[in-house]
């Protein structure tokens, strides 16, 4: 069979290695074909191609090293920053909230977990393990492993030697360029020889194709040159309508704190490609960073009635009926995904809480069997502490405190844990160790409010008013409407003033 | 819904005329006075900058927006205020430093005269016992034990400045402190805590003043300003009670030779007043929280005066209680905002976080809103400006605002707007989700299986006990526990990992959490790959455990593996003489952000 016809082959049937193999033989014989270099380029691209709009995680560095803050406290619900400001959403007390002060998401997904941190130093300090580390820069080694071979070495040394290639030669042939490019970018990672490649090849199409443009966009966006991509990203979007564009300058708006034009961005789109489902997930994830809870839940209604097997908009919809007191829904949405085959210990012990709280008790605790039997080791601790919120639902609170002390010595990390073990050894009359356990519980997550009102309210029954005093306000900052906080703030300064 | 519209029509009545955030003046409002220093009508703004409480003590000058001079002060100043102290032309002013047990006056900026209170009467024993010391008549410990024995009896307040210094030091540095000081005189002098003026005999702007002065030994002292002899001696006591009490903020109006009242806020919150001619002060009221800063109306002499309790208060002259307000913040600052072109004098509150409040009697007629806490407020005539608000900051930033000669407060009417319609609150909605069909559905199956639900769950509750029992012994037996169970060594662990990588640093905290006994003889064992990690410290040592403290013990970590992988940690607490650790956690540690190129 002819060499080339069965790397074509190769390719097609996206067995890229054998591809690339085929492709370094025909390139042996022959090292001036063209067709063949382009092919082993593109199989090389395809075998490391990310999707980069997905897997996109704004590192420490893009946060605190941005010189595009324009306001330093944005007005209520304009900014991703603080969404707490937000009317009518949710609060601590309905819905737990992330270290970042954002409610939790249905689904985990790059910035869900770690999105703005309020100081560089909580930021270095979050549980840093190997799955919730933030990058430090989003041009970290990360990304390098995830979308580029360039790390490891190969036989022979690099198929493309980028400082030796002659850009300017390629720019003005299309069809080597956008495979070039595309090599460049995934492959090698190199965004400052990929963006000479653009800026030569836009040049000599003379600024009509809108490709480059995007592609432009998209070096400036890695670089941080937010206003550049996105008057690349706009121009383009004048000339050929496009969701990925669409998208990418909505995420533009996003880096630049401006949800709002993201939005508009996205129904612009929406305009063009009516129902199209990656728009409306990008609008209903700007939602939920605004902590608009109503409006995500709408938008991802609108996905389920397009696609009704997607993940995403399920897992979020029955997360939204379970932090709004309604179980039995939530039950039903995570029923669907069962029956959708997925089948992991997250979705069990989802399955599990939603039942115990609507009342389906005999199926509840063989949810949490499955989970536990499912749980991979940075899901145990959750579990745990799951199971010991049911033990003491049941009012076992030895059970409980067994469970707990299982989930800490699963994450020795688990703030939630050490609060309810407090509060567990608070009602046995051990006053010592629960202080002990909420002040772990606080300085592990200075996020939550309940370890800092519980040690507030201990230590207010102790006498140590002052110590009271001080936590208290802690408590308060974490969550500012928190009332029984208030209340014994106000207590507290009442008797400090009264003579 | 009246405030929004409020707030536009309040800005327009002040101008910004400086704001210098780097100023770096901290100070207090009885620390700052406005005086026309050289007599060209161009008033200069005198500040005592307290610095850092010990050093950069300074009386600083303020000509328009300039610093226009310095002078070092020796002491923390209690109070500065400008009086004319005589009637020579040009009519200068003097400025009073009131500092310590001194009040230092400044003519032309320049040192003219300090007033130093009268020494007050020492206790015989006392001062016999350090003529004793002197001559080495008795020993050290001897003389301290004595000393102590005279505190008890006389009180600490009676005793003489030396020995209240030397009762109050470490038995370490006593015998230095004795060798030093017994030298000296025996002396026993008070302080000034607050000062004021009162007008002598004439009550223009410009007629001669005297110095009223509060001292911590509860006396109020009026000053003849030219010869600086003790015009009038007043007790602050009762006649009904012997407590004294220490005057906090003192308030004068009238003339000296005519007829004045001097009203003293005190330390233990009472109101206290004094008149011509009384050598002990009337408590008008006992204030329900101590003051933090007071003004009388030169009109009715009515009382003006922020508590810590959050209200402003204010009283008739006889004492009674005439209205009382709760600010939205705890007042730092006060001052008088007299208005004769609207005939009326407002009240500036400065309160916690910021905001400026101006009150006309109870009403509030504007609000200013300050970058930070205002701790120092004056208001008054500054260079050729009538009305200039004057204020530093606690963050050290002076702002100064001129109030528009065509600003004309809305003094009458204006509307009640603190009050809310009664019931409001009850007229909101909670939220209560509606039960769904599928609950009711749900509920009905339960209701029809009731029995073979609850034996369900019961067995499957066994099963799980079962279940948590073993993960619990595992746990236990591979002492995999940051929290000891019980029967253990009561002691808690817990663990961070910080930095970037691949230099890490881990900071291991461990707390006694038992009620009172000590645990000692342990040490920190790292467990990790070696060719993954290299450690600082794989052993740390750890002293004794004090219980309820927490101690922090740190190492640095280095990744060394080529690959960017992470890998486990496991920290293991042991103690002597035990083969198994005490408390293990494991520490996933975190990946290395190797920094790529761009």
């Amino acid at each position: 069979m002819d060499l080339i016809f069965l790397a074509l082959s190769l390719y097609k049937k996206r067995q890229f290695e054998e591809c690339v193999k085929t492709c370094t033989e025909l390139l042996d014989k022959n090292p001036f074909d063209q067709a063949v270099w382009v092919l082993k380029m593109k199989a090389l691209t395809e075998q490391l191609y990310v999707d980069d709009l997905e897997a996109e995680e704004e590192g420490i560095a893009e946060a605190f090293m941005d010189n595009e803050t324009i306001a330093e406290s944005a007005r209520p619900g304009t900014s991703l920053k603080n969404p707490g400001t937000s009317q009518g959403g949710s609060t601590q007390g309905y819905r737990p909230w992330t270290q970042t002060g954002r409610p939790v998401s249905g689904v985990v997904r790059p910035g869900t977990q770690t999105a703005r941190p309020g100081t560089m130093e909580q930021a270095l300090r979050t549980p840093r393990t190997s799955k919730t580390a933030r990058p430090s820069t989003s041009q970290s080694a990360r990304t390098i492993r995830l979308g580029t071979a360039s790390m490891l070495s190969e036989p022979g040394g690099p198929f493309i030697q980028l400082s030796r290639i002659n850009l300017g030669n390629y720019a003005a042939k299309p069809s080597l360029a956008k495979p070039l490019f595309l090599y460049i970018l995934y492959h090698e990672n190199s965004i400052r020889h990929a963006l000479q490649l653009a800026v030569l090849a836009t040049q000599a199409c003379e600024f009509k194709d809108w490709w480059w443009k995007v592609q432009l966009g998209k070096c400036y966006y890695s670089l941080g040159l937010m206003r550049e991509a996105e008057q690349q990203f706009r121009s383009a979007l004048r000339q050929h309508q496009c969701i990925e564009t669409f998208l990418r300058l909505g995420r533009v708006y996003i880096r630049l704190d401006q949800p709002l034009s993201a939005l508009d961005v996205c129904r612009t789109g929406l305009e063009y490609f009516p129902k199209e489902i990656t728009l409306l997930t990008e609008i209903a994830r700007i939602f939920e960073g605004l902590n608009n809870m109503t409006m995500s839940v709408k938008y991802y209604r609108e996905i389920v009635t397009e696609d009704s097997t997607n993940v995403e908009a399920i897992a979020c919809i029955g997360m939204h009926h379970f932090y709004t007191d309604q179980p039995e829904m939530a039950l039903r949405f995570y029923r669907r995904l069962l029956q959708m085959g997925l089948y992991n210990a997250e979705l069990f012990n989802n399955l599990g809480l939603c039942c115990f709280y609507a009342q389906q008790y005999d199926m509840t605790l063989s949810c949490f069997q499955h989970a536990l039997s499912l749980a991979k080791e940075d899901d145990v601790a959750d579990i745990w502490y799951n199971i010991g919120l049911i033990a003491i639902g049941v009012g076992d609170t030895r059970l409980a405190g067994q469970c707990l002390r299982l989930a800490i010595s699963a994450d020795s990390s688990h703030a939630p844990a050490y609060n309810n073990l407090g509060v567990l050894e608070l009602r046995r009359g051990r006053v010592n160790e629960a202080r002990a356990f909420f002040q772990a519980a606080a300085s592990l997550a200075p996020y939550l409010f309940e370890p800092y009102f519980n040690h507030a309210a201990l230590s207010n029954k102790l006498g140590d008013l002052q110590a009271s005093y001080i936590v208290i306000q802690k408590s308060l900052e974490a969550y500012p409407s928190h009332i029984p906080s208030q209340e014994l703030l106000h207590a507290l300064e009442k008797h400090f003033t009264f003579i | 819904m009246m405030s929004s519209p409020r707030n536009l029509e309040y800005e327009q009545l002040w101008l910004n005329a400086h704001t210098d955030t780097r100023a770096a003046v901290y100070t207090f409002s009885s620390c700052i006075t406005l005086a026309d220093l050289n007599a060209d009508g161009d008033f200069k703004l005198v500040v005592a900058d307290l610095g850092t409480g010990s050093t950069n003590v300074k009386l600083k000058v303020y000509k328009g927006t300039s610093l226009h001079s310095e002078t070092a002060l020796l002491d923390v100043p209690t109070g500065v205020t400008s009086f004319y102290m005589d009637l020579n032309e040009p009519r200068m002013p003097a400025i009073a430093v009131a500092s310590g047990s001194n009040i230092y006056i400044y003519k032309n900026m320049r040192p003219y005269f300090k007033f130093s209170l009268p020494s007050m009467d020492i206790n015989p024993l006392e001062k016999d016992l350090w003529m004793q010391v002197r001559d080495e008549q008795i020993e050290h410990g001897v003389f301290i034990e004595l000393l102590n024995n005279l505190r008890a009896e006389i009180g600490f307040s009676q005793m003489s400045t030396q020995s209240q210094h030397l009762l109050t030091l470490d038995s370490s540095n006593t015998s230095s402190f004795v060798q030093q000081n017994c030298k000296f005189p025996v002396k026993r002098q008070t302080v000034v805590t607050c000062m004021t003026t009162l007008k002598k005999a004439l009550a223009e702007e410009t007629a001669v003043s005297c110095l009223v002065v509060g001292t911590e030994s509860s006396e109020i002292l009026v000053l003849d300003p030219e010869a600086f002899t003790i015009l009038e001696k007043i007790k602050l006591s009762d006649e009904d009670s012997t407590t004294l009490a220490v005057p906090a903020v003192l308030s004068a109006c009238g003339l000296h030779a005519v007829e004045f009242r001097i009203v003293a806020a005190c330390r233990d919150g009472s109101l206290r007043l004094a008149r011509r001619g009384w050598t002990e002060t009337k408590t008008l009221v006992q204030l329900p929280a101590q003051p933090v800063a007071m003004t009388i109306s030169p009109d009715n002499a009515s009382i003006t005066i922020a508590l810590m309790n959050q209200t402003l208060q204010c009283y008739s002259k006889k004492g009674k209680l005439q209205w009382m307000i709760n600010l939205p913040a705890a007042a730092c600052a006060l001052c008088p905002v007299p208005l004769p072109h609207q005939s009326a004098t407002l009240v500036a509150v400065s309160l916690n976080g910021g905001l400026l409040q101006l009150y006309n009697g109870r009403q509030l007629v504007d609000v200013i809103k300050a970058p930070q806490s205002v701790s120092g407020l004056v208001f008054g005539r500054f260079g050729q400006e009538e009305n200039a608000l004057i204020m530093f900051t606690v963050d050290g930033s002076l702002l100064v605002k001129i109030l528009k000669r065509t600003a004309h407060f809305n003094l009458n009417g204006g509307g009640n707007t603190a009050s809310v319609a009664p019931g409001a609150a009850q007229q909101i909605k909670l939220q209560i989700p509606k039960k769904t069909r599928l609950f009711l559905d749900q509920t009905m199956r339960e209701r029809d299986n009731c029995v073979m639900m609850h034996r369900t769950f019961q067995r499957d509750l066994f099963q799980l006990r079962v279940d948590v029992a073993r993960a619990c012994v595992k746990a236990l037996q591979s002492c995999n526990n940051p929290v000891s169970l019980e029967g253990a060594e009561p002691l808690k662990l817990s663990a961070q990992v910080l930095g970037l990588g691949p230099l890490f640093k881990m900071v291991i905290s461990l707390q006694n959490i038992s009620a009172s006994s000590m645990i000692q003889g342990l040490g920190i064992l790292f467990h990790f790959d070696d060719k993954m990690y290299s450690m600082d410290k794989p052993f740390i040592n750890v002293p004794l455990l004090v219980p309820g403290l927490e101690y922090p013990f740190e190492t640095m970590i280095r990744n060394i593996s080529e690959l960017a992988l992470s890998d486990q940690v496991r920290v293991l607490v042991v103690k002597d003489g035990q083969s198994q650790p005490v408390l293990a956690a494991i520490i996933n540690m975190p990946v290395c952000d190797l920094l790529g190129m761009v």
